[in-house]
């Protein structure tokens, strides 16, 4: 991992070290298999330059199944394809729609203007 | 090609992102300590009847008046959106060079063959798109024209912040619409020279003898002269220059006069910039420690006083250097002043791979510099400040910068997220 965040453009590098006992400098029979731990971000974010994360402290989603708390990974980068999850703005206010046919209108949500796709929501199990 | 992608008032765009509530509507982002305006948006310039450079508190009622939303400075947020702003950019061309927070040069040598108008708007757009931060970009031949291009792509509504400069005529009638003093690199001075002989325009500029420009203005100005005339003469840097000196100096919030706070202020900023060293792997041969009374209050006494010290070795090593700046401290305090700021500089920054010894001491031991990298991993990890030296003390409350308005830092802190 790198320390320096001055001027830092480079992103954040996995790296392998070979296990060697420190008590019998033996190396691990591990040592040409080990592999980084799996790391949500691999998983879930795809560009993470135009990730970004937002709480949810309210109940009025749980029609979509976002809850009160949830975690929702949003996307900017990822096209609004009609059917997916988005945060909008509409009279100047955050929102959470599905997003339909045409962009910029339907008669259910006024307008809109798109803010990013939700790409994942995280609920706590319950 | 050179693009020039420069962020539109880019503090109070960072600010706007997160706050369509403020679409549209006047911004302005503070100075430390909430003190001047450091940056407006485009409807708060359109205030003009606001005196912008006046200290925050004379006119706070015109502003809250407008309606105009403050924000104290959020450097964590700024830095961040920056950097995503810039990686963006490599999606364009492999070469960029972050010329400042929210300006870059990216080259596009090898695109010409593309239309450059419709790929500065893809680059604009797509930079939008990913981080909601609006920019402008100016494309040319040289640097200094691309700096040019950009400032015009700003202007003009017609040109949708995208402006190329692509041919000879467009280039010559541009510069003929350009003052002399509007030139990226040309100081007042220079400016001045040039009017009393004539020259008004950036054009006039280009049509001079090169061996009188030389003469007249060096070899900065042959080669603005050159950029000017469409000849590129400035490289692309796209490895940032380790520092030569390396210092901050904030205004506390409240103005302070026992000797241990203040120490404690200075020891917190020997352990930003030694932290700053340690990034760049480098150490440095000068400490600087200076310390002031606000000249601008009438009713207190003035005092100011400075001194260096060279380092028996060079450092980075954040508990001699605070040790070393307490030394220097107590040596220029002096009670009964009323102390509006400290500051640290550290000079003569050399790579950390050539630090000798000398016949006395030898250079702090792996064990020290252990210590170190751990120090650094764990505020890196946990964040900023978490593992401290004890003589930075915790009173921070009492000596720290006022930031009042201080927006959340949206990206970097998991408590801090929006929330909707």
């Amino acid at each position: 991992m790198k320390l320096s965040t001055i001027g830092k453009l480079a992103r954040k590098q996995h790296r392998h070290t070979a296990g060697v006992s420190e008590q019998t400098g033996f190396p691990s029979p591990a040592t040409h298999y080990l592999e980084p731990t799996i790391d949500l971000h691999q998983e879930l974010i795809t560009n993470a330059d135009a990730t970004f994360f937002v709480r949810i402290e309210s109940d009025k989603y749980a029609h979509l199944k976002i809850y009160n708390n949830a975690v929702l990974i949003i996307d900017r980068s990822t096209p609004a394809i009609k059917g997916k999850l988005a945060l909008v703005i509409i009279e100047g206010e955050f929102s959470i729609i599905k997003v339909p046919v045409r962009q910029g209108g339907s008669e259910a949500h006024k307008t809109f203007t798109l803010w990013g796709v939700i790409n994942y929501v995280i609920n706590k199990a319950t | 090609m050179i693009a020039l992608v420069d962020c539109n008032s880019f503090y109070a765009s960072c600010e706007q992102v997160f706050r369509p509530d403020l679409w549209g509507k006047p911004v302005v982002v503070l100075s430390n300590n909430d003190g001047c305006i450091i940056a407006a948006n485009r409807e708060a310039k359109a205030l003009t009847d606001i005196a912008m450079f006046e200290p925050v508190f004379k006119i706070k009622k015109q502003l809250i008046d407008n309606k105009v939303t403050l924000f104290s400075s959020n450097y964590t947020l700024y830095g961040e959106l920056s950097q995503r702003v810039m990686n963006t950019l490599y999606l364009f061309s492999p070469r960029v060079e972050v010329y400042s927070i929210d300006e870059s040069f990216v080259d596009l040598h090898g695109f010409e063959h593309k239309n450059l108008k419709h790929y500065g708007n893809f680059i604009k757009e797509t930079i939008f798109r990913n981080t909601g931060i609006p920019t402008g970009v100016g494309i040319a031949p040289t640097k200094v024209l691309a700096k040019l291009a950009n400032k015009i792509a700003k202007k003009g509504p017609e040109h949708d912040h995208v402006f190329v400069i692509d041919s000879d005529a467009q280039r010559i009638e541009v510069l003929k619409n350009t003052e002399i003093k509007g030139i990226w690199g040309i100081g007042r001075q220079h400016a001045k020279k040039l009017q009393e002989v004539g020259i008004y325009t950036a054009y006039q500029f280009t049509e001079m003898p090169l061996a009188w420009v030389r003469k007249e203005m060096t070899v900065v100005g042959e080669r603005l002269w050159r950029e000017l005339r469409g000849e590129p003469c400035m490289d692309m840097i796209d490895i940032p220059k380790p520092k030569k000196g390396i210092g901050t100096a904030k205004s506390f919030g409240h103005k302070l006069e026992s000797l241990d706070l203040i120490e404690e202020a200075c020891s917190y900023y020997i352990s930003e910039v030694a932290e700053v060293l340690r990034a760049q792997k480098s150490c440095a041969m000068y400490l600087q420690v200076f310390l002031n009374t606000s000249s601008f209050s009438v009713n207190d006494k003035q005092y100011r006083n400075k001194q260096t010290v060279t380092l028996a070795i060079p450092t980075n090593n954040t508990f001699t250097l605070i040790t070393e700046a307490r030394k220097i401290l107590k040596a220029i305090y002096k009670p009964g002043y009323r102390y509006k700021k400290v500051g640290v500089n550290l000079t003569g920054i050399i790579p950390e791979a050539y630090v000798q010894g000398n016949l006395f001491e030898s250079p702090k031991t792996e064990k020290h510099k252990e210590l170190m990298q751990l120090f650094d991993t764990l505020n890196y990890k946990y964040g900023k400040g978490k593992v401290f030296s004890g003589l930075t003390g915790t009173r921070m409350k009492e000596w720290e910068l006022v930031k009042a308005d201080r927006s959340p830092r949206f990206t970097t802190q998991w408590s801090e997220i929006l929330k909707i």
